[in-house]
C-alpha cells in the first residue's frame, strides 16, 4: 500500500539537512546545555507533590497568595503597591469581559465603600455573556491561531465560536470540551461546533498534531519530528509520530450534518526514520501513555477494508465509525487522565490574567521550562482536577489574587517578571481594541465588525512573549479611515463627542475627555495641554474635539492594560 | 504634511536631499509653549524635547555606502546574459558580441551593457547549493541557509541597520515590488525578513499593489491640526511611560515616530512625479520604472532599494522567446541606473547588485526550457566598492561546472559586505542570541572584484 507518511519519513533526513533544523538552537536550549554542562541539575517532571486537599472558593485565592508571598520573602522582593480602584475596574473589565468599563459601570464601583467591592465585581463580571464572548476570543486565537476574515467566517459559520461561548458560558468542564473537539463526533448540535478544530487542518496530520500538543497538553513538539527532542527527554520522535498516528486516519467530509471527519479503520502505518537513518514504527503512544495495542500489517501486506470494521453512527446521516478507532482511543487512553491535559489550561489561565505563565512560554510545559512557582502549579493543577475541570473557579480566585491587585508599576529594585511583583502590562488584543473604542466613543458595549476586521490585521498577537508595535499599526490609527469614521460618527447624545461639547468650558472639557477615555482624572499638565490645543480651535471645535479623542484613544495608555 | 518641494518642481527646495520639509516644529513652539501649558511644564523633565522634531540634519548622515539590488527572481540564464558559450551544444540561439572590455564578450541579448563592461564586475562562477526556489531565495538573500527558530536579516535590513540614517524620514530599506505573487517568492515575502535584527530594520513595501497604507491623511483633517493632534498623542505615551516605567509605551511611540516621516516622503513613492524624459530612458514596464524609482529614493536618503517584480525569470519553458524579452529590458536598465549614477557622482557609493538565486541548466528540457542549476552560474555587480572592468572566475567550454574562482553564497555575501565597508564577518551581538555572524565560518570575499 502506498503510504505518503512513509514517504515522507523515509525522507526526512536528505530534507533535514536544507530546511529542517526546526530546533536544536533555539536560545533557551543552548543556555539550559551551558548549565547542564556547568554541573548544572538536571530537572525532571517531577510529579505533584504533596499539594493542599481541595480547598474552598476563597482558599484557592489564599493558596495563591501564600504561594507567592513566601516567594517574594524568600527572593526579598518589595512589590508594588496595591493598585487603586479606578486602575481595578480598568484592568478587570479588560481581562474579564475584554473591553473598558463604560463610565457608569465605572461610577457604580467607585461609588462601593463596602469592603469586598472588588470581589463582588469579579462575581458579576465572570457571569456576564460577554465574558464568555471575550474568552472565546482568546481561546479561538490561542487554540487554533489567527487567520484571514474568511478563517474567522468559517469557525462562525460552523459553529466553532458558538461552541466555545457555550463552553464557557457554562463553565463546562475543560476535561469534557477537550474530550468532544478531538473525538469530533458530536452526538447532539450544540456540539457540531466542536468539529472544526480538526476540520480546519484539511487532513494534514501534522499540522493537526502540532496544534493538539499545545492545546491541550501545553506542550510545543516540533522539535521532536526528525528526532527525540534534544533538551526534553520525555517528548520523543515515537511520540510525535505517535501523536500524529492517533488522527491519521481522518478525513474531512461534508455531511448534511455539516463537516465531519471521518475515520477509517485501515492504513496509517508508516515508519519514521531518525538522524542515523535507522526507522521506527509509528506506534500509538504519546507523552507516557502507549504504545496501544493495535495490530500491524507486516510489510507488504494490504489491508482490506471491510464493512465489519465499522458500526454505524448513532446520528442519522453521520460517518461510520471505526470499530477500533484511533481519536477515540486517544481521547480515552491518553487525553482525558493525561496531568498536562489539567496543567496545561491552569497555565495557560494563569498567563491570562497574569501577564505570563507559571511556565514560561506558557504552552513550553517541558523539563527544560521549569514553573517559577512549582508548588503552586502542582496545588492549583490539583484542585482543577478535583473541582471538575471548571475554569471559572480559578479565574475568580486569580483575579482576587493580590498579585492581580498590584500596581502595573515595576518596583525599581525588581526585575524578573516571574515573580509576580507587580501587575505585567499587557497591549490588548484586537478584539479587546475594538469593543473597548465602541464603549469609549459610543457608550455602548456592541462590536464594530468593519474595525475588529482591520484591526485583526493590524493587531495579530495574543499573550504576545514581547511587544513590538509595527509602523502600519501606527499608520493605520493615524490615518486610517476606519477609527476615523467611527470618532466622527459618534455625535449622538450619549456619545463623547456630545457629552465633551456640553461641557461649559475647555478645561472642564479637557477632564472630561480624559476621564471618559483613559479611567482616571486628568493632571494639570494633561488639562493645560487639551485647553491650549482646544483654544486654539474655536472656530472649529467640533473637529478639535475629534482630534483630542484621537489622541487620546492612541495613546500608549489606552493601547495597554496596566 | 506635505512636503513644499514636488520632484517637478523647477526650483529645487533647499532639503530636497532629504525628500521632507519641515516647518511643522515651529508649530509645535507656537502651540504649546504659548498660554497656559507652559505652567505645566514644569511636572515632564523632557517637555521641551517632546516637540522638537528630530533635525533632518546633514551632521546625522552617516558616511556608508548604499545599495540597489535588482533582483532577478526565479534565476536568469546565464547562457543568455554573462556567460554566453556560443556555437556549443549548450550554447542556445543567441551569439555572443564583444565588449568595451578586451576579450570579454557577452550574450547579444545585452548590447547595452557591453559598453559599460569596463564599470561592471561579473562573477562567472557562481556555485551554490539550494537548488529550489525558495531556499535559493532564502540563501541568496540572507547569505546563509536558515537555522530555525533564528532568522537571519535579509541583507537589506543588515545594510539598513548599519548604513541607515537613524534620524531619516526616508525608509532606509525599501522593497519596490508590483506584483504580489510570484510563487515561492510570494511566500517568502510573507515571511520575516528583518529576523534577529528586529522589526524596525524591516522594508517599507511599495510599488504597485505594496503601495504604503494609509500613508495620506483624510482631507477633513488640515496639516496643523493632524500634526499637533499627534504631538497630543505623544505627550500623553511619553507620560505614560515616563509614569509606569514602561517600555512597551516607549517602543509604541517610537512606531508612531515613523509616521510624520513615511508621511512626508509620500511623493518620492510616486512614480508620476518623476521627469517623463528619465521614465522614457528608463523604459516601460514596472521593472524598469521601479529601477528608476529606486535611483530617486537613494539620491533623496534611502540606503537600501531592492528592486523585484515577481519571479519571471524561472523560464522552464520556451526559455529562449522569454528570456528574448526579459534580458534586453534588464540590460537596458542596468546600463541606464549605472550611467546615471555615474553622471551623478553617486556610483562610487552606491553599489549595484544584479542577480537572482541561482542559474538554468546548460541543456534544455521538452518544453525547451532551462531548469534551475546552482552548480554554476554567473551575477554582475557595479559601483560602491567593486572594481569596474572584471570578470570573476570561469565555467567549462560548455558551462558545466565552475574551473576557476568558485564562488558561495557566502562568499558573495563577504565581498558584498566588504565594498559596502561593513564587517563580513562581525559576530551579531544581540542578547539571547547565539553566535551568528555576519557571514559564517570566514568565509572569504571575491578579493579580485574588491577595490
Amino acid at each position: 500500500m502506498f503510504d505518503w507518511l512513509v514517504l515522507k519519513a523515509l525522507f526526512r533526513p536528505v530534507l533535514l539537512r536544507w530546511e529542517c533544523f526546526r530546533c536544536c538552537s533555539s536560545v533557551r536550549h543552548l543556555l539550559c546545555l551551558i548549565a547542564l554542562l556547568a554541573g548544572g541539575s538536571v530537572l525532571t517532571h517531577a510529579p505533584a507533590v504533596a499539594a493542599e486537599p481541595v480547598a474552598a472558593r476563597s482558599d484557592l485565592t489564599a493558596t495563591i497568595d501564600r504561594a507567592i508571598r513566601s516567594a517574594w520573602q524568600q527572593q526579598k522582593i518589595e512589590p508594588a503597591d496595591r493598585c487603586s480602584d479606578p486602575v481595578f475596574v480598568r484592568r478587570v473589565y479588560l481581562d474579564l469581559l475584554g473591553r473598558v468599563p463604560t463610565m457608569e459601570e465605572r461610577d457604580t464601583f467607585l461609588a462601593n465603600a463596602s469592603a469586598d467591592r472588588r470581589s463582588k465585581l469579579v462575581d458579576q463580571l465572570l457571569t456576564s455573556p460577554e465574558q464568555a464572548e471575550h474568552f472565546a476570543d482568546l481561546f479561538d486565537a490561542i487554540l487554533l491561531g489567527r487567520g484571514n476574515q474568511g478563517v474567522y467566517d468559517q469557525r462562525e459559520k460552523h459553529g466553532w465560536k458558538k461552541y466555545l461561548v457555550n463552553a464557557i458560558a457554562e463553565n463546562r468542564p475543560w476535561n469534557d470540551v477537550a474530550a468532544e473537539v478531538l473525538l469530533a463526533r458530536p452526538e447532539a448540535p450544540q456540539q457540531d461546533g466542536a468539529v472544526w478544530f480538526l476540520y480546519e487542518k484539511k487532513d494534514k496530520y501534522q499540522e493537526i498534531a502540532e496544534a493538539v500538543a499545545p492545546a491541550f497538553f501545553g506542550i510545543r513538539i516540533e522539535c521532536a519530528q526528525c528526532h527525540d527532542h534534544m533538551m526534553v527527554d520525555e517528548i520523543t520522535q515515537a511520540d510525535y509520530w505517535g501523536l500524529v498516528a492517533f488522527f491519521n486516519r481522518g478525513k474531512n467530509k461534508m455531511t448534511p450534518n455539516g463537516p465531519r471527519v471521518v475515520e477509517s479503520a485501515i492504513g496509517g502505518f508508516s515508519e519514521f526514520a531518525d538522524l542515523t537513518g535507522s526507522s521506527s514504527p509509528n506506534r500509538l503512544q504519546f507523552m507516557g501513555k502507549g504504545p496501544l495495542d493495535e495490530a500491524r500489517p507486516k510489510a507488504g501486506d494490504k489491508q482490506q477494508d471491510k464493512d465489519e470494521l465499522y458500526i454505524k453512527a448513532a446520528v442519522k446521516n453521520d460517518p461510520r465509525v471505526p470499530k477500533f478507532s484511533r481519536r477515540e482511543q486517544f481521547v480515552k487512553q491518553v487525553l482525558v487522565e493525561h496531568p498536562l491535559l489539567a496543567r496545561a489550561m491552569v497555565n495557560r489561565l494563569w498567563a491570562i490574567m497574569m501577564g505570563r505563565g507559571l511556565v514560561h512560554p506558557y504552552d513550553e510545559i517541558d523539563s527544560m521550562h521549569p514553573p517559577s512557582h512549582p508548588e503552586l502549579l502542582d496545588a492549583l493543577t490539583q484542585d482543577f482536577r478535583e473541582s471538575g475541570f471548571q475554569m471559572r473557579r480559578l479565574v475568580r480566585a486569580l483575579a482576587n489574587s493580590e498579585a492581580y491587585q498590584l500596581q502595573a508599576i515595576r518596583p525599581e529594585s525588581v526585575n524578573d517578571p516571574q515573580w509576580f511583583a507587580w501587575y505585567l502590562q499587557r497591549p490588548l488584543t484586537a478584539e479587546q481594541m475594538a469593543r473597548s473604542l465602541q464603549v469609549v466613543l459610543r457608550g455602548e458595549a456592541s462590536l464594530n465588525r468593519t474595525l475588529l476586521a482591520s484591526l485583526r490585521t493590524q493587531v495579530p498577537d495574543v499573550l504576545p512573549d514581547n511587544v513590538q508595535v509595527d509602523v502600519t499599526e501606527a499608520l493605520f490609527m493615524t490615518n486610517g479611515a476606519q477609527l476615523e469614521a467611527m470618532i466622527q460618527n459618534s455625535r449622538q447624545p450619549q456619545s463623547l463627542h456630545q457629552r465633551t461639547l456640553r461641557q461649559s468650558n475647555h478645561p472642564s472639557r479637557a477632564k472630561w475627555l480624559v476621564d471618559a477615555v483613559l479611567g482616571r482624572s486628568a493632571d494639570q499638565a494633561e488639562i493645560d495641554a487639551i485647553t491650549a490645543y482646544l483654544a486654539e480651535r474655536d472656530d472649529r471645535l467640533e473637529q478639535a474635539i475629534d482630534q483630542v479623542i484621537w489622541s487620546l484613544v492612541s495613546s500608549g495608555e489606552f493601547r495597554f492594560n496596566h | 504634511m506635505r512636503p513644499k518641494h514636488q520632484p517637478n518642481d523647477p526650483s529645487p527646495p533647499r532639503d530636497l536631499r532629504y525628500g521632507c520639509g519641515g516647518s511643522e516644529h515651529t508649530v509645535h513652539r507656537r502651540l504649546f509653549l504659548e498660554g497656559s501649558f507652559a505652567a505645566g511644564a514644569a511636572s515632564l523633565a523632557s517637555f521641551s524635547g517632546l516637540f522638537s522634531i528630530p533635525a533632518v540634519a546633514e551632521e546625522t548622515k552617516r558616511a556608508g555606502k548604499k545599495c540597489i539590488l535588482l533582483w532577478l527572481c526565479g534565476a536568469p540564464s546565464q547562457f543568455e546574459m554573462w556567460d554566453p558559450k556560443p556555437g556549443t551544444e549548450t550554447g542556445g540561439p543567441f551569439a555572443a558580441i564583444n565588449t568595451n572590455l578586451p576579450g570579454v564578450q557577452v550574450s547579444s541579448l545585452m548590447p547595452k551593457c557591453a559598453t559599460i563592461m569596463d564599470k561592471l564586475a561579473v562573477v562567472r562562477s557562481m556555485s551554490t547549493k539550494p537548488s529550489e526556489h525558495f531556499q535559493g531565495i532564502d540563501a541568496l538573500t540572507r547569505g546563509d541557509a536558515p537555522r530555525p527558530p533564528f532568522v537571519r536579516p535579509i541583507l537589506g535590513s543588515v545594510v539598513a541597520e548599519q548604513l541607515g540614517q537613524l534620524d531619516s524620514p526616508v525608509p532606509q530599506f525599501i522593497l519596490l515590488d508590483p506584483c504580489p505573487e510570484g510563487n515561492e517568492f510570494k511566500a517568502f515575502k510573507a515571511g520575516n525578513w528583518a529576523g534577529w535584527l528586529g522589526a524596525q530594520y524591516g522594508p517599507v513595501r511599495a510599488g504597485g499593489d505594496y503601495g504604503i497604507a494609509n500613508l495620506e491623511k483624510s482631507a477633513a483633517i488640515s496639516d496643523l491640526d493632524h500634526s499637533d493632534r499627534e504631538a497630543l498623542r505623544s505627550f500623553f505615551t511619553k507620560k505614560f511611560a515616563n509614569d509606569q516605567r514602561s517600555e512597551a509605551a516607549d517602543n509604541y511611540n517610537a512606531a508612531y515616530q515613523r509616521v510624520k516621516g513615511l508621511m512626508s516622503c509620500a511623493p518620492l513613492f510616486d512614480l508620476n512625479k518623476l521627469p517623463v524624459a528619465d521614465r522614457e530612458r528608463y523604459g516601460g514596464g514596472a521593472f524598469a520604472q521601479h529601477a528608476l524609482q529606486a535611483r530617486h529614493l537613494i539620491e533623496n536618503g534611502s540606503t537600501f532599494v531592492m528592486v523585484a517584480n515577481g519571479m519571471p525569470w524561472d523560464n522552464h519553458v520556451f526559455q529562449h522567446e522569454m528570456h528574448q524579452m526579459l534580458v534586453p529590458e534588464l540590460d537596458n536598465v542596468l546600463f541606464q541606473l549605472v550611467s546615471d549614477l555615474e553622471d551623478r557622482g553617486l556610483l562610487e557609493e552606491t553599489l549595484v547588485i544584479a542577480m537572482g538565486e541561482f542559474g538554468r541548466t546548460p541543456w534544455l528540457n521538452e518544453a525547451r526550457g532551462r531548469d534551475h542549476y546552482p552548480k554554476a552560474w554567473s551575477m554582475a555587480m557595479a559601483g560602491g566598492g567593486v572594481k569596474g572592468g572584471v570578470v570573476h572566475g570561469a565555467t567549462d567550454s560548455q558551462g558545466y561546472e565552475v574551473v576557476d574562482g568558485k564562488a558561495d553564497n557566502r562568499n558573495l555575501f563577504a565581498t558584498i559586505f566588504a565594498a559596502l565597508g561593513i564587517d563580513p564577518h562581525q559576530e551579531y551581538e544581540l542578547p539571547g542570541l547565539p553566535t551568528f555572524h555576519r557571514v559564517e565560518e570566514d568565509a572569504a570575499p571575491i578579493k579580485e572584484v574588491l577595490l
